[in-house]
């Protein structure tokens, strides 16, 4: 067999797969909490509507007024600016370049979870958004009038976040697996990408407008965006207000492709973990065959790697398709269509459950080293200790298997729940009658103990 | 009344078969996980010394041997528990450094020479050994709990 150079770009420390009994445990959960769930259920729905009511204008003024948004804006316009620099610049060490724990775990895996706590937050720190404003107001003031813009192909939908989602994601774990040596993706090749995604996305927001492109093809504001529908805190109409949680998801997915943007979420998180373990296997012997036809290493390596993403997004989408088929066979089931869009807001649990449950011992240890010598050095070439822990270092004792374990196990539960509870909110408000909604919802109790056993199954063999 | 029944009865049937069902399961499966936990430690490292945990009387130290610049035979496999001395040796034909993972050691071997690890485990995970300059992995270290 040729020597696959996998790439482990950041951790020193790799989580043990899940133990034999723990993943008992797992299931066993799971398949208590699914049997209760079915014989339990509510019958009218009660997460379809917000509950929605103001915090009070103090707080909407302070957190939402054009001072806090300016200095957002700025924060978010200067660290961006960091890390392009420090990509250019700075060591082509990945782990001891701000640019990549910046971008691929403090910003990628930190504001799905921020989002879900706080709302929302990604929104005003967004460098683009900040820029798109600041030029739009600035054309305003000049000519006299508001720029205007293409009205955006409605058929779209958030295919473009979609797409862009499944890019950065390649772009992290299959393009720069080609690098050869344990390394991941390059500091330079992150902040190229930047700077292209950069150009690209200001072309987009120039085209269609900033808030739009926000809404539908703004990879990190859409991604942020769906998982802070999961939580409490909310803006209505430019006020600040707490919601009952998980209800703002019930109407996240009545645009065209946002389940490609879910699915996609599910997919990668799926791929990234499957690598190390589930497929390794499947992945070497694909690779063999493609260097046995004449491929390079790297192209091997890549075109693999790509099969196996597509693979794993078709995978879950199809999963997800029959289960809304099996619905669609319930008496008295809305038209496929309705039930396609109409069942995407119940999957974002899973999504997160399967972030969190991933890369949570990464984002612990990883942040330590944005905290402290990424922080003083973040071209990490020894030059600079701006805030004099530029000699920190990680603990990576800080966390034992066990609590790794529980964590994991405790995250895709919670998830399961949540899922559950959202699929059967909505088989209630789409089924007049009980009995044919429960009915319903065997379906999406099979769909969600398949991501949810699938998850932990990923975990039980990841570095086996 | 007699419909209320019925549904409460058939909560109460379809909870006590979940429960069941796990414990079940639980049992099962809990018996396998022991099992693969202690042949899992006997059978760890295919060529490596196996048998980290039992503790001979004379406790073998396995020798990881670097031929080319790589691992002869693949990346080496250790296994321990938490708590254990963590022992081994490394015999290169070519001078670089070694530097341990996560344990963050690191020791120079020269050409033809042979250097020895010796510490605790005391952090639980995977880990990596690597000749740091060729960037080439020679060891899988695994602690486990």
């Amino acid at each position: 067999m040729t020597f696959l150079p996998f790439a482990h770009a950041l951790l020193a420390r790799e989580d043990l797969p899940l133990p034999a009994w723990l993943f008992a445990w797992g299931a066993s959960i799971v398949l208590i909490v699914s049997f209760f769930a079915l014989s339990a259920g509510w019958r009218t729905p009660k997460f379809e509507d917000e509950s929605w009511r103001s915090l009070g204008a103090g707080w909407s003024r302070l957190l939402l007024g054009p001072p806090a948004q300016a200095l957002c804006g700025l924060a978010g316009l200067f660290l961006l600016g960091v890390t392009v620099y420090a990509g250019l610049r700075g060591t082509e060490a990945p782990d001891r370049n701000f640019a990549i724990t910046f971008v691929f775990v403090t910003v990628w895996l930190g504001f799905p979870a921020l989002s879900v706590i706080f709302g929302n937050v990604f929104r005003p720190f967004n460098p683009w958004r900040a820029i798109g404003r600041a030029v739009g107001g600035g054309f305003a003031a000049i000519a006299g009038q508001r720029p205007v813009h293409v009205s955006y192909p409605e058929a779209l939908g958030r295919w473009p976040a979609a797409i862009g989602l499944l890019a950065f994601v390649w772009l992290e774990i299959v393009y720069s697996a080609g690098g050869g040596v344990a390394v991941g993706v390059s500091p330079h090749t992150t902040a190229i990408a930047a700077l292209v995604y950069s150009g690209y996305t200001l072309a987009m927001m120039a085209l269609f407008g900033v808030e739009k492109w926000c809404e539908r093809g703004e990879v990190f504001a859409v991604y942020f965006g769906m998982f802070s529908r999961l939580g409490s805190f909310g803006v209505r109409d430019g006020r600040l207000g707490v919601r009952r949680p998980l209800s703002a998801a019930t109407g996240w997915a009545t645009v065209p492709g946002s389940a490609a943007v879910v699915i996609a979420s599910i997919a990668t998180t799926s791929f990234d973990g499957a690598q190390e373990g589930a497929f390794q296997n499947a992945i070497e012997t694909v690779f063999d065959w493609l260097v046995d036809a004449g491929f390079g290493l790297t192209a091997a390596l890549r075109v693999t790697d790509t099969i196996f993403l597509v693979l794993c997004f078709a995978a879950v989408a199809l999963v997800y398709l029959v289960g809304v088929r099996g619905m669609e066979t319930v008496r008295g089931a809305p038209p496929l269509r309705k039930l396609r869009s109409g069942f995407a807001h119940t999957l974002i649990p899973i999504a997160f459950a399967y972030l969190f449950a991933h890369y949570f011992s990464l984002v612990v240890f990883q942040e330590q080293a944005q905290f402290t010598y990424l922080l003083s050095d973040p071209l990490g070439t020894a030059t600079t200790d701006l805030f004099g822990t530029a000699s920190g270092g990680i603990d990576f004792g800080i966390l034992s298997a066990n609590a790794i374990w529980y964590v994991q196990v405790g995250a895709l539960v919670a998830g399961h729940v949540a899922a559950l509870t959202l699929a059967h909110d909505r088989a209630t408000a789409y089924w007049g009658d009980y009995r044919q909604a429960a009915r319903s919802q065997y379906w999406m109790l099979a769909v969600m103990i398949a991501f949810t056993c699938f998850g932990l199954y990923l975990l039980s063999v990841a570095n086996a | 009344m007699e419909r209320v029944l019925r549904s409460n009865t058939t909560r109460i049937a379809l909870g006590v078969a979940a429960v069941v069902l796990a414990v079940v399961l639980f049992v099962l499966l809990k018996d396998d996980g022991g099992d693969n936990d202690t042949s899992g430690s006997g059978s760890s490292g295919a060529k490596t010394v196996a048998g980290t945990r039992a503790k001979p009387a004379k406790p073998q130290v396995p020798v990881i041997a670097i031929g080319g610049g790589k691992p002869v035979g693949g990346v080496a496999e250790l296994s321990y528990s938490a708590g254990e001395r963590i022992r081994f040796k490394v015999r290169s034909d070519v001078a670089d450094e070694i530097h341990v993972h996560g344990y963050d050691l690191t020791k120079d071997v020269e050409a033809g020479g042979t250097v020895g690890f010796d510490f605790a485990a005391t952090i639980e995970g995977v880990f990596e050994a690597e000749l740091e300059d060729r960037g080439e992995q020679i060891l899988e270290l695994r602690v486990n709990p």
